[in-house]
């Protein structure tokens, strides 16, 4: 059997981690929610050569080769949940369809800021979307990755792997307790196209609302599905324009003065960016 | 990769997913095991699927999607697959998921350490604009449907 190693270490910190088992700490009025699969992911990046040396190379390589395979037993019941509940998420489509809009709330925040923060056409690519795969290779494909745009959506996407699922969970936690939004609504946003970030956000939702756990991962899981499947059309149609305008925008309120044009400025997704590099 | 491989380490994954499954629910080895088994089976028709359909739709489309058709109330044997896999807590199948994924990042840490504090910033606000952004329009729309 190949890459033993790799699948004892993961037993292992599965067994630790669900011994632990999930934390809740009373903040204020609300409580965040610590779960056992944090653990595992940071427990994960602790057996790291530059840490305890307990992966190599070959085991993280072999790690990153397996993540699609291992994400399928999830997605099985993940599909089981949806199942049961289909009536009622057919009738809560009109929201959960809808909600998906809300991913356009990534540009109206992040491009201003980004600008107001100092960065420059990086901007563009840094928040225009979520930055999974889908969104590096539409930036690659229209600026090229080396571009200042590539950057931007490189930077996001590995703090995403690295920071997201972490985040995602306690942003949840957070949203849940401290703002008057219902789990239910919650639960739709979870599924931004990620399924380590929909998972940790719904893990923590339903470790809040037990009673309502069923529906919450299946609202979770269709929505990250269609995420999944209007997620680029949605970046290249409205967010893109919208992101390349809030550019402007922002740009000239910090500095007085139009942004430079772009070398590369084709929003018509015509092929000529890859030819003038 | 081939089927086989496939099939091991979908094996190994559920073994971890059991031993977890046993750690963090009420449910014993035994109890579990005809649900893992009908999971790792839709995982692998699933992916079969993928592999054989046209279209070019990934795998784990057709892994969710079939989940879901075997489980509507109605379906020859929804009933037993559903009580079957109730007995698989689907948070404590995301631990051994993540574990790997914990290894898997150990790559991009240079990489990530590199980044410089702006775009981390940034990234925050991406995953809070992103999240809170749809949920004000879901809340929104289940209040005026009158779903909460």
């Amino acid at each position: 059997m190949k890459d033993i190693r790799l699948h004892v270490t993961v037993l292992v910190l599965c067994v630790i981690s669900e011994l632990i088992g999930s934390k809740s700490f009373a903040i204020g009025v609300g409580k965040i929610v610590l779960l056992p699969m944090f653990y595992a992911l940071i427990m994960g990046v602790l057996t790291a050569p530059r840490f305890l040396k307990i992966s190599g190379t070959k085991e993280i390589k072999a790690a990153s080769g397996l993540l699609g395979l291992t994400l399928m037993l999830l997605m099985a019941r993940y599909g089981t949940l949806v199942g049961p509940t289909l009536p009622k998420i057919i009738a809560a489509s009109p929201a959960l369809i809808l909600q998906e809009f809300g991913n356009l709330g990534t540009c109206l925040l992040g491009i201003p800021l980004a600008v107001l923060l100092g960065l420059k056409r990086e901007a563009i690519g840094a928040a225009h979307s979520i930055a999974r795969e889908p969104n590096v290779a539409l930036i690659g494909e229209r600026y090229g990755l080396d571009s200042a745009e590539g950057r931007g959506v490189m930077g996001v996407y590995i703090c995403g792997t690295v920071i997201g699922t972490i985040f995602f969970g306690l942003m949840a936690s957070f949203a849940a307790a401290y703002t008057p939004l219902h789990p239910l609504a919650l639960a739709m946003a979870s599924g931004v196209g990620s399924a380590s970030m929909m998972t940790a956000s719904v893990g923590s939702l339903s470790a809040m609302f037990p009673e309502l756990a069923d529906q919450i991962a299946a609202f979770g899981a269709a929505s990250n599905m269609l995420s999944g499947l209007d997620g680029l059309y949605m970046s290249i149609w409205l967010a893109l324009p919208a992101s390349e305008f809030l550019y402007r925008k922002a740009y000239k309120f910090k500095y007085g003065e139009e942004p430079p044009k772009p070398l590369i400025h084709s929003i018509a997704g015509d092929a000529k960016g890859d030819e003038q590099k | 990769m081939k089927m086989k491989d496939m099939i091991e380490v979908l094996i190994i994954v559920g073994i971890q997913s059991l031993a977890v499954n046993v750690i963090g629910t009420k449910y014993g080895i035994v109890e579990a095991i005809p649900g893992l088994i009908i999971l790792i089976l839709i995982a692998l028709a699933g992916i079969w699927l993928g592999k054989v359909m046209p279209g070019g739709i990934p795998g784990v489309a057709y892994v969710v999607t079939l989940g879901c058709i075997l489980t509507i109330p109605g379906f020859p044997g929804s009933e037993f697959i559903s009580e079957a896999v109730k007995k698989i807590g689907f948070v404590q199948l995301c631990v051994p998921l993540l574990a790997y994924a914990g290894i898997a990042i150990c790559k991009d840490l240079d990489v990530f350490a590199k980044s410089g504090w702006r775009i981390i910033v940034v990234s925050c606000f991406v995953f809070i604009g992103t999240y809170i952004g749809s949920a004000v329009i879901a809340q929104v729309i289940l209040k005026t449907l009158g779903q909460i």
